[in-house]
């Protein structure tokens, strides 16, 4: 029962305190790996997200699935969509605070920070999904098609699975 | 004098998200058009003015932007009930799709072949990460010489977390009181990053 409520709490906390969707995801790992999930689990949870119909944030649900089943998708859901709606009370009884210098700055510093955790969290993918010179060539080109954001998302995705199926066997 | 337009049912309404919901793979910018297009163009039900409105707040949401959109923009054409129905109808058949595509995954994750493919598939996971750290990142350097204490804050958060020095909630919140002190001479810009 704690457990249960721990969990929802992970999910509901990971985006509440990241601003974007995907912003969650260094939250997620510092609280789900290696207790709950392997870097394998999230990596794959990230291509689901990439791959499956919705915000690609929507990667938070695959990886409750992959933590807990049906429950953890449904906790992931639950904190997913009500922790954005607090942009309702919000735009209503503090319009002025949102568009004052302070507020943006503290968004501001908070997506910056949001960056080197993002990159760290890359970092640490990359390590762990190996390094073979395959296999850093496919970093290297999808940084580089992520940054210019061109291609659709989802094309890398299986750009990737393909040449691990050419290559990596 | 605008147009005013009677607001949807919740049954228009939800087809309508449904739609958005369903046809929209990978979010970002591709997912915005498409609400844009069904919401202001086809339906009607909502302004340019007030969807620009509603996007630039959604850009300071916590967590997915894409849902506080939906809510702003539901509230927007029904009140409470197209709050629900809008956030619902966005989340609730992807969140389906999306369990069942992982549950799929893990049923077959030990063949060698999805081995194979998920070898490669691990570094473009990565990249993509790294990538949209970039991105965010993107707007900052571009502004010279204020632009060294927005690199230390990011500089900091990738060292600390990397070698372990602090937990990520803690450098969330020391750069959000940071920010709110020291960086507040601007709009936010978070709303450069396709982060949906």
């Amino acid at each position: 029962m704690w457990e249960q409520l721990g969990l929802f709490l992970v999910f509901l906390k990971a985006s509440a305190l990241a601003i974007g969707g995907l912003a969650s995801l260094p939250l997620l790992r510092a609280d789900l790996v290696p207790q709950y999930v392997t870097d394998a689990g999230i990596v794959q949870a990230l291509a689901v997200g990439r791959l499956a119909p919705g915000p690609n944030g929507l990667y938070i649900v695959s990886l409750g699935y992959i933590v807990a089943g049906w429950t953890g998708a449904l906790y992931a859901l639950i904190g997913a969509s009500v922790a954005p709606l607090v942009m309702l009370p919000a735009t209503a009884l503090a319009r002025r605070w949102l568009l004052s210098a302070w507020f943006g700055g503290l968004v501001r510093g908070v997506s910056l920070a949001t960056a080197g955790l993002l990159l760290a969290t890359g970092v640490t993918i990359v390590q762990g999904s190996g390094t073979a010179p395959w296999q850093l060539a496919l970093v290297v080109v999808t940084i580089a098609v992520t940054a210019h954001g061109k291609l659709h998302p989802a094309a890398m995705i299986v750009v990737g699975a393909a040449v691990g199926l050419v290559v990596g066997r | 004098m605008p147009i005013v337009t009677p607001s949807p049912s919740s049954r228009d309404l939800a087809r309508a998200w449904f739609d958005i919901g369903t046809q929209s793979v990978g979010g970002g910018t591709s997912t915005l058009f498409l609400i844009r297009r069904v919401l202001v163009e086809r339906k009607r039900w909502i302004t340019h003015r007030e969807f620009s409105e509603a996007w630039a707040l959604s850009q300071l949401s916590p967590g997915i932007h894409l849902v506080a959109l939906a809510g702003l923009l539901g509230r927007q054409m029904a009140g409470a009930r197209g709050v629900i129905v809008s956030v619902a109808g966005m989340m609730v058949p992807a969140t389906i799709i999306t369990a069942i595509a992982t549950a799929f995954l893990g049923e077959i994750a030990q063949h060698p072949l999805t081995i194979a493919a998920l070898a490669g598939i691990g570094p473009v996971a990565g990249g993509m990460t790294i990538g949209l750290a970039l991105t965010l990142a993107r707007p900052v350097l571009q502004r010279g010489g204020l632009a060294i204490l927005d690199v230390a804050v990011i500089a900091a958060a990738f060292g600390i977390l990397l070698a372990g020095l602090a937990q990520t909630i803690v450098v969330i919140f020391v750069a959000g009181v940071l920010g709110a002190l020291l960086l507040g001479r601007e709009r936010p810009t978070s709303s450069d990053a396709p982060m949906s």
